[in-house]
């Protein structure tokens, strides 16, 4: 069977613990501190040794946001997977509740965090880590929290999510359809892979219990309906919904209908593995001059159409460390040398579809290298861009009805974007 | 929280003192107490908090106990909580005081709003006192039936909480029927999932030992209650649901109809945006179609794959590892699945480390002749990485796939082309990769010595690889100009020369190069003889020795002994045994996957149920009904011992030459001593397999069969044995007596479940470490101890109930024993039931 948590842990950033919950008695504060704190000294960088540890019977798995490290202790076989998950479901929570997860959040609100550990998992065994039915029970401020306390309404509904007597004055949803474009690219300037994930966040903010539907241009749909789908109908390889989402109807006749969460939700989230021209495409051209001078001429071209216009694109080239006496000069936007980094950053406001760019820089390098032997850094050239109304996939809203028992009007909000996700291009 | 973080912590400036700090609270405390003023509420919530704060930062607030008891009396629910909090935290710690809360906890649990029923009832049992276990009873019994599931919830996890406070308290109220009849009944998904959660670590723990229990389990995993969660799993929460997939993973359907049904309902599941409901159905799935054919299965896998990429790529690198620990196991069981796919393995330059290395490890396994070239390509890629760990490791993904035998010339030259990068760690792990290569295939010599001649010995520092180069050197000495020179400069350094390791193969090479070049290498044998036998590592002086001997005695023989003719090794052994594979997926989903482990192997026994070892038993129960079904798995275990078997006597074949290059000996041995080599499991340097071979030859052989039997073997009564040990030796021993043996009529009916037999070997002596099975085919583990010695007896008996036969395997530490043994066992088995 799956496992219980013995104990959860959130710790400072040098493993210390800032708040526990001990859930079955079996591990220790101090036992869990001290292996953590061996764990984080032993290795500066805690990216380096993997979210699951084994020491002397027990199980460690963590996951850190901002400057707090989540931990939990176990010591029977537990689903590692879902644990990790519930961490980060963890951190959403807290995240509702106190704005940001950081130590200070946490330390001002000692009080809060324990009552919410306590609703999320009950003996080691997770509960509820829904922050709109936990809110319902607890409040963020304790002052002026209400003694006349009603039962946590979710919890006896059918509809766990949501619930009932929500009202609004005006009825609105919105609905993002936003897409991330993953590339990479190799020294040659071949793809090597490149992937869509793509999301459909929605905001609602409706009365009562409305009953939603979504239509989509699905190529399964519309070809099941029998309409004709020249061009304009897409494959979406995973699709994944919200769990409002009636799953078995999307199963039978591919319509999306559900009862929305109140507030932001994703509604559905899918990936398309076919290949993507990129976007934004950079070159780069190193010269090394002399062993004291290195010049970097940077070109980028927008492959989309002219209708559309890239917003805050960041193109981060990488430059050898300890460069100095940055000279840099562009066609448009602004470059400037970030040494935190060792990149060169240029950054352009509004990039047209259909354009070229170009920026050149030059930087004196050390006469001295550090050290021999030290492995050059062979960072890619990451591009940061988001395009508003446009899709890489073609996906397209039909429609988006909302049906109440009380019949009013609701306002649907439809908008799309595309931005870069892990967009990396090893051209230099 | 816990007064004992104080001791870590250093006392900062910026935190209260600590004990004038308690001291004044309980004062404000003990004037609050009796107050009815009307601003004293919000007073009293300022203090609570305070210290509830100095409780978290670790000062001891204890002495405060009754202060903040008496202070309780309220109907604010934002001070119950609080309160709530404080006394779960040191009630364990100050039993005495905790009995003062009783009263206020029993009383709340009363109260007309349910939030507060449920949290008093939650303290309630949170305290953990032995002593206070009577005053739980009653709550819990109202709670269950409290009509607010909130506190209803809160009620079924309560019943666990007391269980492991005191299981007789809880059998004695008859919890365990109360929380099955709830789940059954109970109209809330969370209510029904907290009693599941409770029933089942009940059970489970029980079942070793209660056959009761055992039996509700058996229920727990039946066809009725299975098919009523089936029903309502939409209803529960996205964790409710993993447990219930987790369930249902158990169930044995009926047939191939049953099977599709169960998969139809489910596979909507994969579309849970919640990425531990997926991977809970995967397991489903993987488990159902465990019988089916391949195809069936090949289909499956086809299905699963798209949510497993997606989970791979989107969400938190955490999760990205432990989906892809899975992958890797699925991998591994299907190796065509993801080659298509292998670009989801790239690696980001920002993915973490540990997500890197899985990849990497995922780009390995799934290399085959269709994707090599663009694997082998972008590992290239890896290898002038920033970071060094992951240049090492895609190094040596590059020489794992080239051993895989795909597309072998042009990785060699790729090899080729990283000596060539001239940086340290890059070329020592070439330099080991390409001796491996060369162990396999020895066509490549040609092309691979003409670089490595070119590496200068002195630029090596770490020690596989200087070994490594100096094995080549000894082992194509004849094709390489300057191989007796540069093994004479290494002799010159032997002092300076740390690792003995590097020493022992530089003997090695030096005399290998002594047999094809003599006149070019005789001073550099002579100062590595005398060098190694001044040696003060004892392999090192004793191989020395060895040599000079061998030499003495007969050039010839020296070099038949040292550099025979070799065959490339075709398989590197394989390091685990395709049983502990097996078990490892079936444990699918939890953190033997992640290790890489089954679960015995890292929890301890009382955080495990007994039925977790003996798992892999519920391949004897798919399609339990027919016999032969209980031979072909029996045969299967058995092919399982030839393999680990296979693969002792293999590594000791293949791990010799990584060590000293010329093993190979052992390939002429007469295979009877062969096998019974790997059971004397010798250590690896030739030399001491050949004495091996003179003292089997001399002594152990003849031996052997007049060893008069010992006349009578009695056993300890009360051996320990822990399940990890067994399983080594298991691994290690060889059968040594195999038998068929028949049950009484008696005995079969007395079968209806492991434990009667359990109990009836136990009193002979005979322990159960591991059983498992439904009718009528169950399979045992049972080990026993030779009285007054350390000699253990290893027993695995499959019973076949419909044929009342029993198949018997015994292996043993002490060999001679066993047939003493054996005998014993037999008269115990066919006595059972005649009682």
């Amino acid at each position: 069977m799956a496992g219980a948590v013995s104990a959860l842990f959130l710790l400072d950033i040098k493993g210390r613990v800032l708040v526990w919950r001990d859930y079955r008695g079996d591990v220790s504060a101090v036992q869990a501190e001290r292996f953590f704190t061996k764990l984080i000294e032993k290795e500066a960088d805690p990216e380096s040794h993997s979210p699951v540890v084994h020491d002397d019977g027990v199980a460690y798995m963590f996951i850190q946001h901002n400057n707090v490290f989540l931990l939990t202790a176990a010591r029977q076989n537990c689903n590692a997977a879902s644990i990790l998950l519930f961490l980060h479901r963890v951190v959403d929570v807290f995240k509702h509740y106190f704005e940001e997860l950081e130590e200070e959040s946490l330390r001002d609100n000692f009080v809060v965090v324990y009552e919410l550990l306590d609703e999320m998992m009950d003996f080691g065994y997770p509960q509820y880590t829904e922050a709109k039915i936990l809110s319902e029970f607890i409040k963020t401020d304790a002052y002026r929290m209400e003694v006349t306390q009603r039962p946590p309404m979710a919890v006896t509904n059918a509809v766990s999510w949501r619930s009932e007597g929500i009202r609004y004055k005006k009825n609105e949803v919105f609905l993002d359809v936003v897409e991330s474009v993953n590339i990479l690219v190799n020294s040659n300037g071949q793809i090597i892979r490149s992937d869509v994930v793509g999301a459909l966040k929605m905001r609602t903010y409706l009365s009562g219990m409305p009953e939603c539907k979504l239509g989509l241009n699905d190529r399964v749909l519309l070809e099941a309906q029998g309409r004709a789908t020249k061009g304009k109908a897409i494959d979406l390889d995973d699709i994944k919904f919200h769990q409002c989402v009636r799953l078995a109807r999307f199963e039978n006749d591919r319509t999306i209908s559900f009862i929305p969460p109140d507030g932001a939700f994703d509604l559905m989230t899918y990936r398309l593995s076919t290949q993507v021209k990129p976007l934004i495409w950079v070159e780069a051209q190193v010269e090394k001059h002399s062993r004291s001078r290195i010049e970097l001429m940077v070109k980028a071209r927008s492959q989309f159409k002219e209708r559309s216009t890239a917003t805050n694109v960041e193109i981060e080239v990488p430059v050898p460390a300890d460069s100095t006496n940055p000279n840099i000069r562009t066609s448009m936007g602004s470059a400037a040398y970030a040494p935190e980094n060792d990149a060169l950053v240029w950054k352009i406001k509004s990039f047209p579809g259909g354009k070229e760019y170009m920026c050149r820089a030059e930087f004196s390098l050390p006469s001295i290298t550090a050290e021999e032997g030290a492995p050059e850094k062979k960072a890619p050239i990451r591009v940061k861009f988001e395009i508003p109304y446009f899709t890489v996939s073609g996906i397209q809203v039909r429609y988006l009805k909302i049906i109440e028992k009380s019949g009013y009007q609701a306002l649907p909000w439809v908008r799309y974007i595309t931005m870069a996700g892990e967009y990396e291009l090893r051209l230099i | 929280m816990a007064p004992p973080v104080s001791a870590t912590k250093s006392p900062s400036p910026s935190q209260p003192s600590g004990k004038s700090e308690v001291s004044d609270l309980k004062l404000q405390l003990r004037q609050l107490a009796g107050s009815r003023a009307p601003g004293a509420d919000d007073a009293k919530r300022d203090l609570f908090k305070r210290v509830i704060s100095c409780m978290t930062v670790g000062i001891d607030v204890s002495p405060a106990f009754s202060e903040m008891v008496m202070c309780s009396a309220t109907s604010d629910v934002v001070l119950k909580k609080m309160c709530y909090l404080y006394v779960g935290n040191y009630a364990r710690c100050n039993p005495d005081l905790a009995l003062l809360t009783i009263n206020f906890l029993q009383k709340d649990c009363h109260d007309q709003d349910p939030t507060i029923r449920g949290l008093a009832l939650r303290s309630l049992c949170s305290l953990r006192v032995q002593n206070l276990v009577e005053y739980l009873v009653a709550p819990l019994v109202v709670g269950l039936k409290d009509h607010s599931s909130y506190v209803r919830t809160v009620a079924a996890i309560g019943v666990l909480k007391l269980y492991h406070i005191s299981a007789t308290t809880c059998h004695d109220s008859d919890f365990p029927a109360a929380l099955k009849a709830l789940m059954l009944s109970d109209p809330d998904a969370q209510v029904v999932a907290n009693c599941l959660y409770s029933l089942l670590e009940i059970w489970t723990q029980e079942a070793g030992h209660s056959e009761e229990a055992a039996r509700e389990i058996e229920t727990l995993y039946g066809k009725p209650i299975i098919y009523y969660f089936l029903n309502r799993i939409r209803d529960f929460s996205e964790w409710a649901q993993c447990l219930l997939l987790d369930l249902v993973s158990k169930y044995i359907p009926a047939d191939n109809n049953e099977i599709f049904d169960m998969m139809n309902l489910l596979e909507d599941r994969l579309q849970h945006a919640n990425g531990a409901v997926v991977l809970a159905t995967i397991k489903v799935f993987l488990h159902l179609t465990m019988s089916m054919t391949d195809v069936h299965q090949q289909v499956v896998y086809e299905r699963i794959k798209a949510p497993l990429l997606t989970l791979v790529g989107a969400g938190s690198p955490e999760q990205s590892y432990a989906v892809l620990c899975h992958l890797h196991i699925l991998v591994m069981r299907a190796p065509m699945l993801f080659s298509s796919d292998y670009k989801h393995f790239y690696c980001q330059f920002s993915d973490p480390s540990y997500v890197k290395k899985l990849k990497l490890e995922m780009l390995t396994a799934i290399a085959n002749e269709s994707n090599t070239y663009e694997i082998v390509t972008e590992l290239c890629e890896y290898a002038g990485n920033v970071d060094v760990p992951i240049a090492r490791e895609s190094i040596r993904a590059v020489g794992k796939i080239a051993l895989q035998q795909y597309d072998v010339n042009a990785i060699v030259d790729r090899l080729l082309q990283f000596l060539e990068m001239e940086k340290d760690y890059v070329t020592a792990e070439t330099l080991v990769l390409v001796k491996d290569l060369l162990r396999k295939y020895p066509q490549w010599s040609h092309d691979c010595i003409a670089v490595v001649g070119n590496i200068s010995s002195n630029s090596i520092q770490e020690p596989e690889a200087k070994a490594a180069l100096i094995w080549m050197l000894g082992e194509y000495s004849q094709d390489m100009m300057d191989a007796p020179y540069v093994l004479e400069s290494l002799v010159e350094n032997w002092e300076e020369e740390h690792s003995p390791e590097v020493r022992l193969h530089l003997l090695t090479a030096v005399m290998k190069c002594f047999f094809k070049r003599a006149p070019e290498t005789q001073k550099a044998l002579g100062a590595a003889l005398a060098a190694g036998l001044a040696d003060s590592h004892q392999d090192v002086h004793d191989r020395a020795l060895f040599y000079y001997r061998l030499l003495q005695y007969d050039v010839a023989v020296a070099e038949r002994v040292v550099n025979p003719p070799k065959q490339a090794v075709s398989v590197f052994a394989d390091t685990q045994s395709s049983e502990i594979k097996d078990r490892i997926f079936d444990e699918f989903n939890s953190l033997s996957i992640v290790y890489q482990k089954p679960s015995y192997m890292f929890t301890d026994k009382e955080h495990r149920g007994p039925f977790e070892f003996a798992e892999d038993l519920s391949n004897l129960a798919i399609g339990g009904d027919s016999g032969d079904d209980a031979i072909r798995s029996a045969q299967r275990y058995q092919e399982n011992d030839k393999d680990l078997l296979l693969s002792t006597s293999d590594k000791e074949e293949n791990g010799g030459p990584t060590r000293n290059g010329s093993n190979s000996s052992t390939y002429s041995a007469p295979s009877d001593i062969n096998s019974s080599l790997s059971a004397l499991a010798p250590s690896s340097t030739s030399h001491t397999v050949a004495f091996a071979i003179d003292d089997l030859l001399g002594l152990g052989v003849p031996d052997a069969p007049i060893l008069p039997l010992p006349p009578a073997l009695s056993l300890n009564s009360k051996p320990v044995l822990d399940p990890g040990t067994f399983q080594k030796k298991w691994g290690q021993l060889t059968v040594s007596s195999s038998q068929e043996s028949t049950l009484s009529i008696q005995g079969v009916a007395s079968l209806t479940a492991p434990q009667s037999l359990i109990r009836h070997m136990q009193n002979n002596s005979i322990q159960c470490i591991a059983s498992g099975g439904h009718p009528p085919n169950y399979k045992f583990f049972f080990f026993a101890q030779k009285e007054g010695s350390s000699s253990f007896f290893l027993v695995e008996c499959i019973v076949n109930t419909a044929s009342a036969k029993a198949q018997i395997k015994i292996k043993s530490d002490d060999a001679s024993a066993s047939d003493a043994f054996a005998s014993i066992f037999q008269s115990a088995l066919s006595n059972f039931g005649s009682l």
